[in-house]
């Protein structure tokens, strides 16, 4: 089992010192070790933003796309490489925001893979502007007045669109977020974790000590994993105002939801198995098909 | 002998016309199938505006027992399943030309404009459904019957045709559909207004396919050995997702109609990084949402295919017709500079031969090649010989897929330009695909280092040198020396083979080269044909002359003459002819 340091390369972490991010890369190096993952058996592919400079932060055969496009690259890296895990790492303003729809219809395919969204409720690498997560009326250099616009909710949507796994994280507690990485990893279907990744050059809202005094384990409660409704109306309640005292407004992390055998979208696929650069070894015989047109 | 009809040769044009949503198109596809099926050559040009039902909708056939190379104006038997057909296809007719028409649906004598001497054939369409117990949609079946009646032709081929399209049915819907049929042309043939022309079975001829330019390219990148094809609809390339969505999935390729082009142009670029030959189709407002992902294929060097049909733009444009005015944005569309491939297809044998070139050249550069069509080529069957699929051949370049490497590093500086992919899953395959400007590995946080960029950005663009020597080189038609020179690309190609084969005989010589290239462009090639012609001309189908641009800009060389065409229609080979003889008058 390759030990946790062993996925790190030579290249040193730029995040600001303090971010979220480097929680967020120690628990899926420690999740990977744990669930012995050897180099050749998963693949990670980042949007852009401070999440995606991870990218160069750890060992993989990787995939560094486009600002808002990782899910479609990794959707099909999977279909056409089944035996790989595939995991995507994506931003707030990235995956919520240019990438919303892919989130969804992801969702709605339930494709077998993780989903790791960085949630630091602001655009890091563009200088602080508002993301889809930021909270209603929170100022920034794009929104001096205050967003208007309701936050995106994306367990909820996660939740009406059919979500098979969908956790909350907070990465200033690795240890947990390592237990829900795992977790998601060996979900069968799609598994969604959104993590409070707090920013802390940009967000001095959503700070950590901002979380710490706020955020509860689902786990050490009598929480339902299997009641979708339920979920729903945490994933509404958990929604913050700038102004709300910590009795006010309790941050759930933990799995929300999950149900195991549902079906996947390669599941109805029947080209779906075998690795796709096999069938172009050599020319497909479309002869037959070719006569088809007489 | 008129434009049209080559020196000895039998040939009648037929065109249906009637409201949308009435099977025009199937109807007169039996009807192509059954000259084809009877050893004659056929052509055949939809055209129908963007509705599904109502406005005017035709079909027109060419039928030739010679060899042609595409539709033509001219119409000898009209069939109009509604008045305004009348009118509208009047100047086309030729002399004598037949009007099949259903009495019940409007009154011939209230057409204005209808010359003498043409020959009017009242067929009771309706009434003869209902005689033989039939539905209103077998209309189309009692008209192609009336057809065939007029001609003279064998009623037993539409027979089988019908025979076949109904054979999953319940067997009487052939049997009233086979009696629709016959009917119409007892009715037509009773009519006293005989068929000029001789037509019957001819025995003996090579097989031919009825095919279209989406499905010869499907056909082709089926050939290649696809793993994955991804789309969203769009019209004029919607009918490769069809295609591919049911023949692909049984021949091992997955099928996903996205939820929009960026995700479809996205997921080719994930499903080549795992190892699949992948493609998507689309047309111009579909590409233009796939631009910054085409892009990304070419910094993260990714072997895919790109279909680009177009049709009239800018924005949602004139969806069902033709143009060519997207060669400029193919080749520049994504910003940056980055090597590609873009090949423009002539005619159907161009997209099959094509279709399964374009994986292996992808694969051989890893980078992007776009297959340039547009809506004449995408839409229209033809007979054509079928094709060969003994010549293909895969090529995956220096790709490895299984095993063990070391040392490896995905973008190593190599003299062509080309490193070596190594499929995730590979051990030793550790390496960073990327969209930001990297290394030799694929590091982002190098790739800003001056000497790194400048190194990678070199490198990439050195694979099209090695592009110029495995893309298909110019073709050529017509003698060495000739009165005019023609250049041109796509699907233009067509009717300008046919006018070539008019003015033969009248002793105007033409020659033409067709671009099969269109980057990495052929200017030496050009630049020759240029210097050996007496009059040269481009014939292309755009208002701002893109093609006549790219010469003078690569060649700084250029043309005498420019025929453009911008109406959402093909040229014509009648337009051609004449518009060659002016030029050379
Ligand atoms: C198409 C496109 N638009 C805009 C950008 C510029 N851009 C890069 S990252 C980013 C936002 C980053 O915010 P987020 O996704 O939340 O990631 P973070 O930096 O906070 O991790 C933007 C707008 C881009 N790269 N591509
Ligand atoms: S800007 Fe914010 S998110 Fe980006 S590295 Fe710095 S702290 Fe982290």
């Amino acid at each position: 089992m390759p030990e946790v340091k062993e996925y790190t390369n030579q290249n040193k972490p730029t995040w600001c010192p303090g971010c979220g991010n480097f929680g967020m890369w120690e628990a899926l190096k420690r999740a990977l070790s744990e669930l012995d993952m050897d180099f050749d058996e998963y693949s990670i592919v980042w949007g852009i933003g401070c999440h995606g400079n991870g990218a160069d932060f750890i060992r993989t055969a990787g995939f560094h796309g486009l600002h808002g496009r990782a899910l479609p690259v990794a959707s099909a890296l999977k279909w056409a490489q089944p035996n790989l895990n595939v995991i995507v790492e994506a931003g707030d303003g990235d995956g919520y925001g240019l990438g919303l729809s892919h989130f969804v219809h992801s969702v709605r395919r339930n494709i077998d893979m993780t989903y790791l969204a960085h949630d630091n409720q602001i655009y890091g690498l563009t200088t602080g502007q508002a993301s889809p997560t930021s909270d209603h009326l929170m100022r920034s250099v794009s929104t001096p007045k205050g967003v208007l616009e309701e936050p995106v909710n994306p367990i909820g949507l996660a939740l009406a669109e059919g979500a098979t796994f969908i956790a909350r994280g907070f990465a200033g507690d690795i240890p947990h977020l390592t237990e829900l990485y795992k977790a998601a990893i060996q979900h069968k279907g799609f598994a969604v974790v959104d993590v409070y990744q707090p920013c802390v050059t940009w967000n001095k809202h959503n700070t950590f000590p901002w979380f710490r005094e706020r955020v509860y384990k689902l786990e050490e409660t009598d929480w339902d994993t299997s009641d979708r409704t339920a979920a729903f109306d945490l994933s509404m309640k958990s929604f913050r105002e700038l102004t709300c005292t910590p009795d006010e407004c309790r941050v759930p992390i933990g799995i929300y939801y999950r149900e195991d055998d549902t079906e996947t979208y390669e599941d109805g696929v029947t080209a779906y198995g075998e690795p796709l650069y096999k069938v172009a070894e050599e020319p497909r015989d479309v002869s037959a098909l070719i006569a088809e047109f007489r | 002998m008129p434009a049209g009809i080559p020196h000895g040769a039998t040939e009648v044009r037929i065109r249906i016309g009637g409201p949308a949503g009435f099977g025009i198109k199937a109807a007169g596809q039996s009807l192509a199938r059954v000259f084809t099926r009877a050893g004659y050559e056929t052509f055949d040009l939809t055209e129908y505006p963007s509705l599904i039902k109502g406005g005017h909708n035709t079909y027109h056939l060419r039928v030739s027992d010679h060899e042609i190379h595409s539709h033509v104006l001219a119409t000898d038997i009209l069939v109009a399943l509604d008045k305004q057909t009348v009118p509208l296809h009047l100047d086309e007719l030729t002399e004598g030309a037949a009007i099949i028409y259903d009495p019940k649906d409007f009154d011939m004598s209230e057409v204005e404009g209808v010359p003498e001497g043409l020959c009017i054939i009242p067929v009771p369409l309706t009434d003869i459904i209902y005689d033989v117990g039939g539905q209103k949609i077998m209309r189309n079946v009692v008209a192609l019957g009336a057809v065939l009646g007029h001609i003279g032709f064998p009623i037993e081929l539409l027979h089988a045709s019908l025979e076949e399209q109904f054979s999953h049915k319940a067997p009487e819907i052939a049997e009233v559909n086979k009696k629709c049929a016959s009917a119409g042309a007892e009715h037509a043939a009773g009519q006293g207004c005989p068929f000029p022309l001789d037509m019957h079975p001819i025995e003996g001829r090579d097989p031919r396919i009825l095919i279209d330019g989406n499905e010869a390219l499907s056909l082709g990148a089926l050939a290649a050995g696809i793993g994955f094809y991804a789309a969203y609809p769009m019209t004029p390339a919607s009918s490769v997702l069809h295609f591919m969505a049911k023949h692909g999935e049984d021949l091992g390729v997955i099928v996903k109609h996205t939820e929009d082009e960026l995700a479809a142009m996205n997921m080719v670029v994930g499903a080549a990084f795992g190892g699949a030959r992948a493609m998507c189709c689309t047309s111009g407002g579909g590409f233009a949402l796939m631009n910054e992902a085409f892009g990304l294929a070419g910094v993260s060097e990714s072997a895919v295919v790109v279909g680009l049909m177009t049709r009239p733009g800018p924005a949602t444009g004139m969806p069902t017709w033709t143009e060519q005015s997207d060669l400029r944005y193919a080749l520049h569309a994504a910003q940056g500079e980055f090597p590609r491939v873009v090949l423009a297809p002539g005619d159907r044998d161009d997209a099959f031969t094509m279709g399964w070139q374009a994986f292996n050249i992808a694969d051989v550069l890893q980078t992007p090649v776009i297959v340039l069509g547009d809506a004449y080529l995408s839409d229209h069957r033809a007979s054509v010989a079928p094709f060969d699929s003994s010549a293909v051949t895969v090529d995956r370049g220096k790709l490895i897929t299984e095993g063990e490497v070391t040392d490896y590093l995905r973008y190593r500086l190599t003299e062509d330009g080309v490193s070596e992919r190594v499929l995730p899953g590979v051990k030793g395959a550790e390496q960073l695909v990327n969209s930001y400007e990297h290394d030799e590995f694929g590091y982002g946080a190098q790739g800003e280092d001056p000497d790194v960029r400048v190194a990678q950005n070199e490198k990439r663009m050195r694979k099209l040198d090695l592009a110029r020597e495995i893309c298909p080189t110019p073709a050529y038609y017509g003698p060495t020396e000739a009165d005019l020179s023609i250049i041109l690309f796509g699907s233009t190609k067509m009717p300008v083979r046919e006018a070539m084969s008019w003015l033969e005989p009248d002793g105007v010589s033409v020659n033409m080269m067709q671009i099969t290239t269109v980057w990495p462009f052929p200017a030496e090639e050009v630049m020759t044909f240029l210097g050996a012609a007496r009059k040269t001309a481009v014939i292309e189908g755009n208002l701002t002359g893109q093609l006549r641009g790219l010469i003078r800009q690569e060649c700084l060389l250029d043309v005498d003459h420019t025929l453009a065409r911008h109406d959402g229609r093909p040229f014509s080979p009648e337009q051609l002819y004449a518009w060659i003889k002016e030029v050379l008058a």
